[in-house]
């Protein structure tokens, strides 16, 4: 195992998680026409969207179902991080005494958390 | 692209000269243009560029205030800038990314008008003079609605002065995607009132928030907002924002150049 490599997929993966929880999404109008058809409107993560990162080996635990005990990872950054931080917006939301709010629609951009506090 | 001839005069009349011909279109930075023409949405005969053209660049302070050529870029303003005018430095840094503030004019961002644009708040909230090859222009007068500005046939933006507040500070919030003004608010604070400036909230384009300025020259603190309410009615409404969040971000940003201003 290339430790680098791995964790490089997991940075990657992340970020894309980030991304759809918080920017990505494909809209239309009500004629069918697309209107997130260029980067001007569909928001991609950036660099600045999201954290450093510190990729923890220390929990090791290989697989038992192939003789080599290794598992794929590249998706497993993806999977976990959009519940991650709907769930942690949303806590955040109960913290702050919004506690009416027990659902938002990713992305979860500025627009639509406000709407969800004055809902 | 279509084709078109390209010319780069060095002086305004010669600039003002090759705009006369038919089908020209004056280029400054061409952040806007040059996409446009690269989706084929405009079809200009003649590019005329207004980067050549050494007095119409640079950033000087003189009696009137700060005084920048049209052709100057953002990333200039927000190095040269900064000692005179640290809000207007700041809005120039923020502008796009750094690709765009090397090539984007202060010039071409006023004559576009773009609705969600930085400058135009900055140099209304200013109440800054547009200079053109025919005349000088106050800001209340240049803005004249969405991509419009009072700008004739063959006038060229050569310049704007602005008189430096007492405080100020522009507050945007980004549009997540373009990261143009969702909406952006610029508050200048001079020895007879304030002057409160909103970008990428109208449907009409940048507008002062009179109510706002009123209460701000009573009181400069973010509280004489606090009990202020913006109307949704003519704000924009898209994919990034509807008319009341654009309200209430109006207010939110408002209160934050207040604070931020010094």
């Amino acid at each position: 195992m290339n430790p680098m490599i791995v964790e490089g997929q997991v940075h990657g993966g992340v970020g894309q998680g980030i991304g759809q929880a918080l920017l990505e999404n494909t809209s239309y109008d009500e004629n069918g026409q697309l209107l997130t058809a260029s980067y001007m409107d569909y928001a991609m993560p950036r660099a600045d969207d999201v954290p450093f990162y510190t990729v923890d080996h220390s929990c090791v635990t290989p697989c038992t179902h192939n003789p080599l005990g290794v598992k794929g990872c590249g998706e497993a950054g993806a999977i976990g991080s959009p519940p991650a931080v709907v769930n942690a917006v949303i806590d955040a939301l109960h913290r702050g005494g919004h506690t009416h709010v027990k659902h938002i629609d990713m992305p979860v951009s500025p627009a639509r958390v406000w709407s969800a506090i004055n809902g | 692209m279509h084709n078109f001839d390209f010319v780069k005069p060095a002086t305004i009349a010669d600039a003002v000269k090759a705009l006369s011909a038919e089908g020209a279109q004056a280029l400054s930075g061409g952040q806007t243009l040059t996409p446009t023409l690269k989706q084929r949405l405009a079809a200009p005969s003649v590019l005329v560029s207004l980067t050549g053209i050494a007095e119409m660049k640079g950033v000087c302070m003189g009696d009137d205030g700060l005084s920048i050529g049209a052709a100057t870029t953002h990333a200039t303003v927000a190095k040269e800038a900064a000692a005179h005018y640290p809000a207007l430095a700041k809005l120039a840094g923020g502008i796009g990314d750094p690709a765009v503030r090397n090539r984007g004019t202060i010039g071409g961002s006023i004559a576009n008008n773009d609705p969600a644009a930085c400058y135009p708040a900055g140099v209304l909230g200013s109440g800054a003079t547009v200079v053109t090859n025919r005349r000088k222009i106050a800001a209340d007068d240049y803005f004249q609605g969405l991509f419009t500005t009072a700008l004739e046939e063959g006038e060229i933006v050569t310049g704007v002065t602005f008189p430096i507040p007492q405080k100020a500070a522009y507050v945007k919030f980004n549009q997540p995607a373009s990261r143009f003004a969702l909406t952006g608010v610029f508050v200048a604070k001079f020895a007879d009132g304030v002057r409160v400036a909103v970008t990428g909230a109208s449907n009409d384009g940048v507008f002062r928030w009179t109510e706002a300025e009123k209460a701000l020259s009573a009181n400069f603190s973010a509280s004489a907002v606090a009990g202020l309410t913006v109307s949704a009615d003519g704000l924009i409404g898209d994919l990034h924002g509807t008319p009341a969040y654009r309200a209430n971000l109006i207010k939110v940003l408002t209160k934050r150049a207040v604070e931020a201003a010094h």
